[in-house]
């Protein structure tokens, strides 16, 4: 019985009396490229806990094309430039600065001298064209092969010595150096067989991670120490990292960086709640029962500001007929979808600061347009509102030919009532209650809205490809660069929801904003390329095929013990982690 | 006896192709495929997705690719997972040890628990403790699996005295290794008595029937008239015998080895094959689905053999064969 009881016992005193073991850092000599970061100098040491719901599907950067791996892997892998989330700007990486040639095509970059891979071997310009080469072989298709090319046509990469690499756009290409910036350059001397036998999209596949993780070499912050499958990621200081504070010391200040593979979010952020975990992102309906926690496990809930995801409903104005030749959409509500009138009318009808103080408990604003005041950069406050005001909704109705009848119901000048369903996906809550408060809205208008909530998968089904919904309320996730939006903005893009995949734009209006996207892509000014985005904003918001409804704010808690913390308007959580420090080891 | 074995083992073949057609069938008639979340995406180019639909097959009707896969397992290719890029087996194995040693504890615990309260039980039917086992016997039968285990995670986050969820903690990799055996033993404590509850009731109903019921035979009072203490009589003769329809239980068991603790995991953040195969199956990941169904149906065929043949060994009644 004794021994059961010590049994019992000897966990908890284990985990009671647990310190941090003496971590003895690999000490080399900072090469002659070394960035020395502009911040106060910390100390180093200290673990750094964070949780992640899901899991990494894989560490191959060709692989990959979930945010979450992506996550993982850019924690070991930099590239030429980096993009600094904070500022918005791209900023030196592995290069420390590049020329522009006359053209505006030709980018030639300087590379540090002297820095190591992870595992000590020297970095150089053939680690860049190995990347590259990689990338654009087509027995390995991946999403930067296509995110880095013009028309289907590829960059041209020339070593010009072990430290200058020239890449050339086949056009003038806009968002280049951020793009280059999301580039994670692989080692060659590590994955070259892989490549030559053409094996490299299984390298480096979780497998090998739990096995062999230290094959998976690295110019980042950190290197992989070990993955344990649906456990923790546990990631330790690269002792070849090439920056190092004003003092000299090399970054970063962190030994561990432990991710803890949780099943969902509602684990995660329990876990950060309980105190389990040092930063976690918090949805707006979260923050005031965890901010209750703040004082008993010493974190605070920092207010990012609005999130990058816009809200909104559209109606479906494809013309289409299905295989057996029936319109999509009834001929008669396809004219009142067709109508700018009925839809400004309905984005009168929105109550959307209702929205914001019934659904987001305050915790939000309402939106306009298609950027969110996040992406700072790009972001345009000119756009068309279309404040809460139902008499100017029945007005624009009126005009358009609607009349509201005896029964209270509104109908067209066909005497069709006017009624429609309104399709989102199930496992949204916020989505949810967004459309319940729209139904409300719609019914003081005479409008009846019937609600439809599907299985995501069913959801994008109709949207993509059989295209028989009345109206959608979905979001998506703005921020970046303008040519992240093509799919979206232009009439031929897959997700230009209201009518997809057109072969010549359906109004002026879409003719104009292809034209304003082809342009932006065809200018590195940034001031001009704001101009045409700006444009196509407005037309977004006058024209509404998209009506907008709101932006939630984003929230991040992070424990207090952490020093020089720069959290970003939008993307990772804290992104400058090499930076951080802590006064108290745990 | 070897007849009777390769038939029994015969029967798997139609089987699985009955089960693997109908899950695939299922799988293809749901909305969505494996490359939904892909789609949704804003800034992925489409010819990228026609590439990767192409290259997974997708792009074809569901029955080609079923009779390609199974054109591969014939060849013993399970395929590979379209979200990890490994092999299906592979992927298996690397999470089947979890699992295995939690079914194993849970089956440790409902027989060492079950099987001495059972004799005691029924060697005085109608006293407190048979009253208690069998009172606690049907409230454990009546509370589900998944609830149970929310209970457990609700107690764990309360009281602080068990870790929640998970299989280590995260200073794991820098435990020495005997600290390291405890930490798995204090994180396999709550999710082992969630599981092996229900088996425990389960087992100890089934036990305390049968040993009353051997108590009432000949031989039992031909032991006692002979004078053998009452632990020899209870222990050596009456379970030894009340044991036989227990033996078939265990190839139950057997077949739960990798699919019976799927909830558990799920809610408990275990790190198995469970959380696995339910992720594969949100994210219609299809080889990875067919696998563990056709992994646990094979379980399920060599456990029921087993307890065929472990009852012919136990009991010369039973005979097989000719």
């Amino acid at each position: 019985m004794f021994r059961l009881v010590f049994l019992f016992l000897l966990p908890l005193i284990f985990s009671a009396c647990s310190k941090p073991p003496a971590v003895t850092r690999e000490d080399h000599p900072l090469p002659d490229g070394v960035d020395t970061a502009r911040v106060e100098p910390g100390r180093r040491g200290g673990v750094f806990i964070q949780s992640v719901p899901g899991e990494p599907s894989t560490f191959n950067p060709l692989v990959s094309e979930d945010a979450t791996s992506g996550g993982f892997i850019s924690l070991f892998l930099d590239s030429l430039t980096r993009y600094n989330a904070v500022t918005q700007e791209v900023e030196p990486g592995l290069a420390t600065r590049w020329d522009v040639g006359k053209d505006n095509k030709t980018f030639t970059f300087h590379i540090r001298p002297d820095i190591r891979w992870s595992d000590g071997a020297p970095f150089s310009a053939d680690d860049v064209l190995f990347t590259f080469q990689a990338i654009y072989d087509t027995r390995y298709p991946n999403r930067s092969a296509f995110d880095l090319s013009v028309d289907g046509k590829p960059f041209r990469i020339e070593k010009i010595d072990d430290l200058t690499v020239r890449i050339t756009t086949p056009e003038i290409f806009a968002p280049f150096l951020e793009y280059v910036g999301g580039v994670g350059i692989l080692p060659k001397h590590r994955l070259e067989p892989a490549f030559r036998d053409g094996t490299l999209q299984k390298a480096w596949n979780v497998s090998v991670a739990q096995h062999q993780p230290e094959t998976l070499v690295g110019t980042g912050a950190f290197r992989l120490r070990s993955y344990q499958p649906a456990e923790r990621i546990v990631f330790e200081a690269n002792p070849h990292y090439w920056r190092a504070d004003s003092a000299g010391v090399r970054l970063p200040y962190v030994d561990f960086l432990v991710t803890k593979l949780v099943k969902d979010i509602n684990a995660s952020t329990l876990a950060f709640a309980t105190g389990q975990t040092d930063a976690e992102g918090l949805s707006p309906d979260n923050v005031a029962w965890i901010e209750r926690f703040a004082k008993r496990y010493d974190f605070l809930v920092h207010n990012r500001g609005p999130s990058p995801n816009t809200g909104f409903i559209w109606f479906n104005q494809n013309p289409g007929k299905d295989s057996s030749g029936q319109p999509f959409v009834q001929p008669h509500k396809l004219a009142w979808f067709t109508d700018r009138r009925f839809r400004q009318a309905i984005s009168h009808g929105i109550d959307r600061e209702g929205i914001v103080k019934g659904v987001l408990f305050g915790r939000g604003q309402p939106l306009w347009g298609p950027e969110t005041p996040a992406n700072k950069k790009w972001y345009n406050p000119d756009v068309t509102q279309y404040p809460y005001d139902p008499a100017r909704a029945r007005a624009l109705l009126a005009e358009a030919g609607f009349k509201l009848g005896e029964d209270g119901r509104l109908r067209d000048a066909q005497a069709n009532v006017v009624e429609f369903t309104l399709n989102s996906n199930q496992e949204n809550q916020l989505r949810v209650n967004m459309a319940t408060v729209f139904k409300e809205n719609m019914r003081d208008l005479g409008i009846t809205v019937n609600l439809a909530f599907l299985d995501f998968g069913t959801f994008v089904g109709k949207i993509q490809d059989s295209f028989d919904y009345e109206a959608g309320l979905l979001g998506l996730t703005g921020g970046g660069d303008p040519a992240g939006g093509m799919s979206v903005f232009s009439s031929k893009g897959r997700l230009h929801q209201w009518y997809p995949n057109q072969k010549s734009p359906a109004t002026p209006w879409e003719a104009r904003i292809d034209e304003l996207m082809s342009l932006q892509l065809r200018t590195l000014d940034y001031a001009t390329r704001r101009k045409y985005f700006n444009e196509v904003q407005k037309i977004m918001s006058d024209e509404t095929p998209y009506i907008y409804l709101v932006t939630a704010n984003a929230y991040v808690g992070l424990k207090d013990r952490w020093k020089n913390i720069q959290i970003p308007p939008l993307g990772s959580l804290v992104w400058n982690l090499d930076e951080l420090w802590t006064v108290f080891t745990p | 006896m070897t007849a009777f074995i390769l038939r029994r083992l015969g029967t798997l073949v139609p089987m699985l192709l009955a089960v693997t057609l109908l899950v695939f069938a299922l799988m293809s008639l749901a909305p969505g495929d494996f490359l939904t979340p892909v789609k949704a995406q804003r800034d992925i180019n489409p010819a990228l997705i026609a590439e990767l639909q192409k290259s997974f097959g997708l792009d074809r009707p569901w029955y080609e690719q079923y009779l390609r896969w199974l054109g591969n397992i014939v060849r013993l290719d399970f395929g590979y997972s379209w979200t990890y890029k490994v092999p299906v087996a592979e992927l298996i194995a690397q999470r089947a040890p979890a699992t295995i040693l939690l079914s194993l504890c849970s089956l440790a615990l409902a027989w060492g628990l079950a099987i001495p309260l059972a004799v005691l039980a029924a060697a005085r039917p109608g006293s407190w403790i048979d009253r208690l086992t069998s009172s606690a016997a049907y409230f454990a039968l009546a509370i589900p699996e998944f609830f149970l285990a929310l209970l457990a995670v609700w107690f764990a986050a309360q009281t602080g005295w068990f870790p929640i969820g998970g299989l280590t903690s995260l200073d794991h990799d820098f435990l020495p290794l005997g600290a390291r055996f405890l930490d798995v033993a204090w994180h396999l404590i709550l999710p082992t008595l969630v599981l092996g509850l229900g088996g425990v009731a389960g087992t100890l109903r089934v036990l305390r029937a049968n040993v009353l019921d051997v108590l009432r035979a000949e031989y039992v009072t031909a032991a006692r008239a002979k004078g053998l203490p009452e632990k020899i009589v209870l222990f050596r003769h009456v379970l030894r015998n009340a044991l036989n329809p227990l033996l078939s239980t265990v190839g139950y068991a057997f077949a739960g080895l990798l699919s019976g603790s799927l909830l558990v995991e799920n809610v408990m953040n275990y790190p198995g094959l469970g959380r696995l195969v339910y992720e594969a199956f949100i994210r219609e990941d299809q080889f990875v689905v067919l696998g563990s169904v056709m992994v646990g149906c094979t379980l399920l065929v060599i456990g029921n053999l087993i307890s065929d043949l472990a009852l012919a060994w136990s009991d010369p009644r039973v005979r097989y064969g000719r």
